[in-house]
């Protein structure tokens, strides 16, 4: 049966203002700010502005512009985990006559523009290429930027989150029987399994050998992929389609109720007092286009709900004015701070043949505050995060078939001060600071992979705080001497996450939290938020499922709420 | 504002002479593989506020003019031992600032070599979009 689909109302506002107003941007010369991959960037966000102005649309810049204005009923800014789930989920409304809407900063890519390229699939499908830098340069972050957000760039590991984290996350209303069932509705939808054997290469084997040898618990990840033909690009985006991202189940199914996507859209504020967002729409030179021709918009909605990500979703916020209302807005940031550590095997091993990541370590969650998974990264990532340079980094790196890599994450504490801010320009600011708890956390968990990586043969292994560059199979008894904790120096080891929380953390009320367990934003009924910013304290898992759970949440309490937000 | 090149001129001298140090071989590319290595560079740097870009650049003065103060000569015509023993000791400088700035000036030399299509094959990496079937023929 056909869908009856809801139409957006459009209307073309250009304002005739006083004589020097904006009006459209000039077209910039190709070359300007134009990266790799031809594309411009977006202009300059607006900069914060007091509260008292922070719902007007009358400010420098966008109100002066012509626009077109839009009116839909939901509105979900981002499309990844969070963003995606809640599309799908609302998209039976359309029939109904909804008007959802879905806009992605991102883009479509062409199924041929997956090419496994390197630094081309790092420009397009991440902020900053993977390298966004917090404040004191001594860590960067990997988000997606894409239709599918960050589902398009991760490795598809799906963990439910354990009972015990949601007991410390704390926060009433919110049962781990709740976000369990959800899970799982979302570990079937998207074809999680185990991978057979026999697809399972010589880097993730001799990690578990390895574990399993030292008597380290060891469990094999579920992944949610389709037909994985073992590029070992995940991280790149798959380039067969298998992996089973909101790009590839959740978005096309909204699609095909009715919901509308936008991609190459960026939200610069939400007005809070019009309830319309301010956005712009981009071409980057590739990709499929928008659906939105390029240009200013202006979308008025009855309820927007916030998914662009822990560093986005709080930084979009602050731009809108909310900061002042809500203290914890931007702090609380977790990452599971990161490392990618390398073992040199004799002879070439398979490794970036096959799915790059198979095993997990959590023998350590508890008593060292750190997990170790496999995984395999691409020659700049993996050169740039060893510490070193020079002939012996060259040596470790000319023979990248014999690597064996684990990956560290840091189960970090939430602190206050560990936040995203925005500055001048209304861009992202993230201040990260590692504790001393995450600091001995990474140093041990280092000790623990040495020692792995010997059990499973290798020849040497680099250690970032260690005290040489490589240490040899033969000093195998000297691993806590020469990896010793103040030989871990932020700004020298390559510290990165990709893991992103917090910032717009759930909890019972204004002073020490941004939403409810429904991601309603305390004192805005009309305004959710549903991604890994609700995250109180960091998952201690890879947290895309527990997204997708969260969200599903958002979506049920939005299906309630939208018959009298549409009436109000 | 318009875009500039970054790496001209005295910059690029250095860059090049610290790249080599940092990736050594990037003294074996050809003019036309070097043209590409550095043409990754400015990509990535054209998409850089430019607040970046100038920190950057007063990095890349100290990081050639601070040795003459000891040395009596700047990065560039240092004897490589030299230049190794500057770099070694901003990556282990006593100033948190130091030694991510470092990181960054190694991190764009290690773009500039390895983010090239062409290093993989030289250096054993030779991914394919069905790699199970390499993994199965093992």
């Amino acid at each position: 049966m056909p869908v009856s689909r809801a139409r957006p109302r459009e209307s073309v506002r250009n304002p005739q203002t006083s004589a020097g107003s904006a009006g459209p941007r000039t077209a910039r010369p190709a070359r300007e700010r134009r990266g790799a991959t031809g594309s411009p960037p977006f202009g300059k966000l607006r900069a914060p502005r007091a509260e008292s102005r922070g719902a007007r649309a009358t400010g420098p810049g966008c109100g002066a512009e012509p626009h077109v204005i839009k009116d839909f009923d939901i509105v979900i800014v981002g499309s990844g985990a969070g963003g995606g789930t809640v599309a799908q989920a609302l998209g039976p409304l359309v029939r109904d006559g909804v008007r959802v809407v879905v806009l992605e900063w991102g883009t479509r890519l062409k199924e041929e523009e997956y090419t496994g390229r390197e630094v081309e699939m790092a420009t397009r499908l991440y902020f900053d290429a993977g390298g966004f830098l917090t404040r004191d340069r001594t860590m960067t972050l990997a988000f997606g930027r894409a239709y599918g957000g960050s589902t398009v760039v991760y490795t598809g590991t799906s963990l439910t989150i354990p009972e015990a984290t949601v007991a410390r996350w704390g926060v009433g209303g919110l049962t781990y029987d709740d976000l369990a069932r959800r899970s799982r509705k979302y570990l079937e939808e998207n074809h999680v399994h185990l991978l057979d054997q026999a697809d399972i290469n010589d880097n993730n084997r001799l990690f578990h050998d390895a574990c399993r040898a030292l008597g380290y618990r060891v469990e094999q990840f579920p992944i949610n992929v389709r037909g994985c033909q073992g590029s070992g690009l995940c991280n790149l985006g798959c380039p067969n389609a298998a992996k089973m991202g909101t790009h590839r189940v959740q978005l096309p199914e909204a699609e095909r109720q009715g919901v509308t996507v936008v991609t190459n859209c960026r939200v610069d504020r939400v007005d809070l007092d019009g309830r319309t967002l301010h956005v712009e729409v981009r071409d980057p030179g590739f990709g499929q286009p928008s659906s939105w021709t390029p240009g200013r918009y202006r979308v008025r909605a009855k309820a927007v709900v916030l998914a662009a990500g822990a560093v986005n979703s709080p930084a979009l916020l602050l731009r809108s004015g909310l900061g002042s209302r809500l203290p914890a807005l931007g702090r609380y940031f977790t990452c599971h701070p990161a490392l990618i550590l390398v073992g040199q095997h004799a002879r070439p091993i398979t490794n970036y043949h096959g799915h790059p990541k198979s095993y997990y370590c959590d023998h350590f969650a508890q008593s060292h505050g750190f997990l170790l998974e496999t995984c395999m990264y691409f020659p700049f990532v993996t050169a740039k995060n060893l510490a070193g340079f020079g002939e012996a980094h060259q040596r470790l790196m000319s023979h990248m078939d014999r690597l064996q890599m684990i990956l560290v994450l840091a189960i970090d504490p939430a602190r206050a001060d560990n936040r995203v801010t925005i500055d001048r320009d209304g861009q992202p600011v993230v201040d990260y600071t590692l504790a001393a708890e995450t600091k001995r956390a990474l140093v041990d968990s280092m000790r623990a992979s040495a020692r792995i990586f010997f059990a499973a043969g290798a020849e040497r292994v680099h250690a970032p705080a260690g005290v040489k560059f490589l240490i040899e199979a033969a000093e195998r008894d000297r691993i806590d001497e020469l990896i010793p904790y103040e030989g871990l120096r932020p700004g020298k080891a390559s510290i990165s996450s990709a893991h992103l929380m917090g910032g717009c953390r759930m909890g019972g009320g204004p002073a020490d939290s941004v939403a409810d367990a429904w991601g309603e934003v305390h004192g805005v009924p009309w305004l959710f938020v549903a991604d890994g910013s609700l995250f109180p304290r960091c998952a201690e898992i890879n947290p895309y499922v527990t997204i997708m759970a969260l969200a599903d949440r958002v979506a049920e309490r939005v299906r309630e709420r939208i018959g009298t937000l549409r009436a109000g | 504002m318009l875009y500039t090149a970054f790496l001209t001129g005295g910059r690029r001298t250095l860059f090049l002479a610290f790249a080599a140090r940092v990736a050594p071989a990037m003294r074996a590319l050809d003019a036309g593989a070097e043209a590409r290595a550095l043409a990754l560079v400015e990509d990535l740097l054209a998409d850089r506020p430019a607040r970046t870009r100038r920190e950057l650049a007063l990095f890349l003065w100290l990081v050639r003019w601070v040795p003459a103060l000891l040395l009596l000569r700047p990065f560039d015509r240092l004897p490589p031992a030299r230049q190794d023993a500057v770099i070694g000791w901003l990556q282990d400088a006593p100033l948190a600032t130091l030694r991510s700035g470092l990181w960054g000036l190694k991190t764009l030399a290690f773009l500039a070599y390895y983010g090239s299509p062409e290093t993989g094959e030289a250096i054993g990496y030779r991914p394919s979009k069905t790699g199970n079937t390499f993994l199965h023929a093992r």
